[in-house]
C-alpha cells in the first residue's frame, strides 16, 4: 500500500483527506467521529465571537435526479463561545495526537484582535492555523469574511498580524468571489502565509420557490444571499487551485477545497498541485464514512500507477496547464462514431447540426439507421461525444496535421515580424 | 459551399502563389479576415483569406518562408 501521509506547510496527517471548516466540525463529538472514521484532518469550524444564526440554512440543487449536484447555505460561523470550542479542541488532540487539528479563525480586521483569538487557540494545541477571509454571508456584511478577503492589502495585513505570534503555520483560505484568486494568493504570501487553502464559497442563491415566490432557503419569507459548494463548483476550484500552483510568485503548499467528493477528485486536485484537499458537502450528503472509499481508492491508484507516495502526485499535471496562447492550434481530433454500438438515439446528430458545426450525417444502410463523420468538417469540438448516452459510442480520435504545431503565440510573433 | 471546400480553395491560392515564385511579403488582419500581400520582383498580388482553416494554413506556409530566409 501507498504511504497517504501528507505534510502541508509542516502539518503533518496520516492522509490528505482533511473534512473543511463547516458544520461538520462543528463540535469535539462530530471531529472525534470523523478521525474514528478515517479521517486525517479537520479544520475546525471557524472561531471568533460567537455568532447567532437563523433558522433554515441550507439548500440544495438537485438536477436530473442526482441529488446534492450542489449546496447552498446562511449558516456563519460558529455560535459557542470561545472557551466551549477550544476545551473540546484540546480534549479532541490529546484522543487523536496524530490526527491534524486546524482551527479556523475569523476576526474584525484588527491587529489586536488577531494578537488575542491566535494566542488563545495555540495554547490548547492547534497544529495550524486557517484564516476565513471566505465566507461570502453573514460575516462578510460586517466586514470581515470574503468582505476582506477580496481585498488584497487587507489579506496581506491581516495574514502579517497573525504571523506576527503565531507559532504554527498559517494557512489563508481564500474567497472565489474575485477576478483573479492569484492577486489575493500572492498578497497572503507577502504577508507571511504558509499555505493557501481554496475555495470558499460561491456568492449563491440556491432557487425560487415558483409556488409561494419565497427564496430557496428563506427565513420567514425573506431571504440573502449564501455560499456555494459542492459538486457543482469543483471546477472552478480545480482551476483556482491551478492558477495558484503555476503561479511563479506563489511559493507556498495549497489545500484544495470545492466539490470534492470522491477519490478521483481528490487525486485531480493533488495533480493540479494540491498538497492534501478539504472536504465537506460529501460528507454532509454521505456521511463521514465516505472517507473510507477515498482512503481505498487513492490507495489502489497509487499502487497501479506504482506511486509510493501520495507526496509523489503534487503538481504532476501543473506544468501541463498553461495559457490558451500556448495551445497548438494544429493539433487535430475528429469525432468517429462506432455504429455496432451506437443505440441511434441521435442526439450527437441533432447537437452537431443544431448548435455545432454540422457534419454528423444521417444515412441507412442495409435498412439499418446509420451515423457518418464527415472529418473535413468535423473541428474536434467533443459535443457529439460529451451529449451521447453509450460508453464507446463515439470515441474522439487524434489526425496527423498536415502543417507544423503552432501556437497563437507563435503565430502572433510571425505576423507581426512581416507587419508595416 | 462548405467551409471545407472554401478553405481547400484558399489554400491551393496560397499554394499557387508560393509556388509561382511569389514571397509573402506583407500580412494584416481585420474584421473580414486575413489580407496577404504576395510579391515577386515588381509583381505584387493580394489575397483575401476568409477560413480559419486556410490562415492556420497560411501561417505555417509563413513560418516555412521565414525558417528560409
Amino acid at each position: 500500500m501507498a504511504d497517504l501521509r501528507i505534510d502541508l506547510a509542516g502539518i503533518k496527517s496520516p492522509n490528505p483527506f482533511w473534512l473543511a471548516s463547516a458544520p461538520p466540525t462543528n463540535s469535539g463529538y462530530q471531529v472525534q467521529r470523523a478521525f474514528e472514521a478515517g479521517w486525517g484532518g479537520a479544520v475546525w469550524k471557524t472561531l471568533g465571537e460567537p455568532i447567532l444564526n437563523v433558522s433554515s440554512r441550507f439548500a440544495a440543487v438537485s438536477y436530473n435526479g442526482q441529488r446534492v449536484a450542489g449546496f447552498n447555505n446562511i449558516e456563519l460561523i460558529t455560535d459557542r463561545p470561545l472557551e466551549v470550542n477550544l476545551k473540546e479542541i484540546y480534549e479532541t488532540k490529546k484522543r487523536y495526537p496524530h490526527h491534524a487539528i486546524i482551527a479556523s479563525l475569523m476576526v474584525e480586521p484588527k491587529q489586536e484582535k488577531w494578537h488575542e483569538i491566535v494566542k488563545r487557540v495555540e495554547d490548547v494545541g492547534v497544529d495550524g492555523l486557517e484564516l476565513n477571509f471566505g465566507c461570502p454571508h453573514g460575516m462578510a456584511e460586517r466586514g470581515m469574511g470574503s468582505a476582506s478577503g477580496q481585498v488584497p492589502e487587507l489579506v496581506e495585513k491581516q495574514t502579517y498580524w497573525v504571523k506576527e505570534v503565531a507559532r504554527t503555520p498559517v494557512i489563508v483560505k481564500l474567497t472565489p468571489n474575485i477576478t483573479d484568486i492569484t492577486v489575493t494568493a500572492e498578497a497572503a504570501t507577502r504577508g507571511g502565509a504558509d499555505a493557501i487553502s481554496m475555495i470558499n464559497t460561491i456568492n449563491s442563491l440556491a432557487g425560487v420557490d415558483l409556488d409561494t415566490w419565497n427564496t430557496i432557503p428563506h427565513v420567514a419569507g425573506k431571504g440573502a444571499h449564501g455560499g456555494y459548494c459542492g459538486p457543482a463548483v469543483k471546477p472552478i476550484a480545480l482551476n483556482m487551485v491551478a492558477e495558484c500552483a503555476r503561479n511563479p510568485h506563489i511559493q507556498v503548499p495549497i489545500s484544495g477545497i470545492g466539490g470534492i467528493s470522491n477519490w478521483q477528485d481528490a487525486a485531480e486536485f493533488m495533480l493540479m498541485g494540491a498538497t492534501g484537499v478539504q472536504v465537506c458537502t460529501a460528507a454532509m450528503h454521505h456521511g463521514f464514512s465516505i472517507v473510507e472509499d477515498m482512503i481505498d481508492g487513492l490507495n489502489h491508484y497509487l499502487d497501479d500507477k506504482g506511486i509510493a507516495s501520495v507526496k509523489e502526485l503534487v503538481g504532476r499535471s501543473v506544468p501541463r496547464y498553461s495559457d490558451w496562447g500556448n495551445l497548438d492550434l494544429n493539433y487535430k481530433i475528429v469525432a468517429e462514431i462506432n455504429n455496432d454500438v451506437c443505440i441511434n438515439c441521435n442526439k450527437c446528430h441533432i447537437a452537431c447540426e443544431d448548435t455545432s458545426h454540422q457534419c454528423i450525417d444521417l444515412y441507412t444502410e442495409n435498412g439499418q439507421p446509420m451515423l457518418k463523420v464527415r472529418e473535413e468538417d468535423c473541428v474536434g469540438c467533443n459535443l457529439c461525444s460529451i451529449v451521447c448516452p453509450v460508453d464507446g459510442a463515439i470515441s474522439m480520435v487524434e489526425r496527423q496535421s498536415a502543417i507544423a504545431p503552432m501556437t497563437w503565440n507563435e503565430r502572433q510573433l510571425l505576423m507581426n515580424s512581416l507587419s508595416k | 459551399m462548405s467551409d471545407f471546400l472554401q478553405s481547400t480553395e484558399e489554400i491551393k491560392k496560397v499554394d499557387d502563389f508560393l509556388d509561382s515564385g511569389f514571397k509573402i511579403q506583407y500580412v494584416y488582419e481585420n474584421l473580414s479576415g486575413m489580407f496577404v500581400e504576395f510579391a515577386r520582383q515588381e509583381e505584387v498580388v493580394h489575397l483575401q483569406i476568409l477560413t480559419a482553416d486556410a490562415r492556420k494554413y497560411f501561417a505555417a506556409k509563413l513560418q516555412e518562408q521565414t525558417l528560409l530566409q
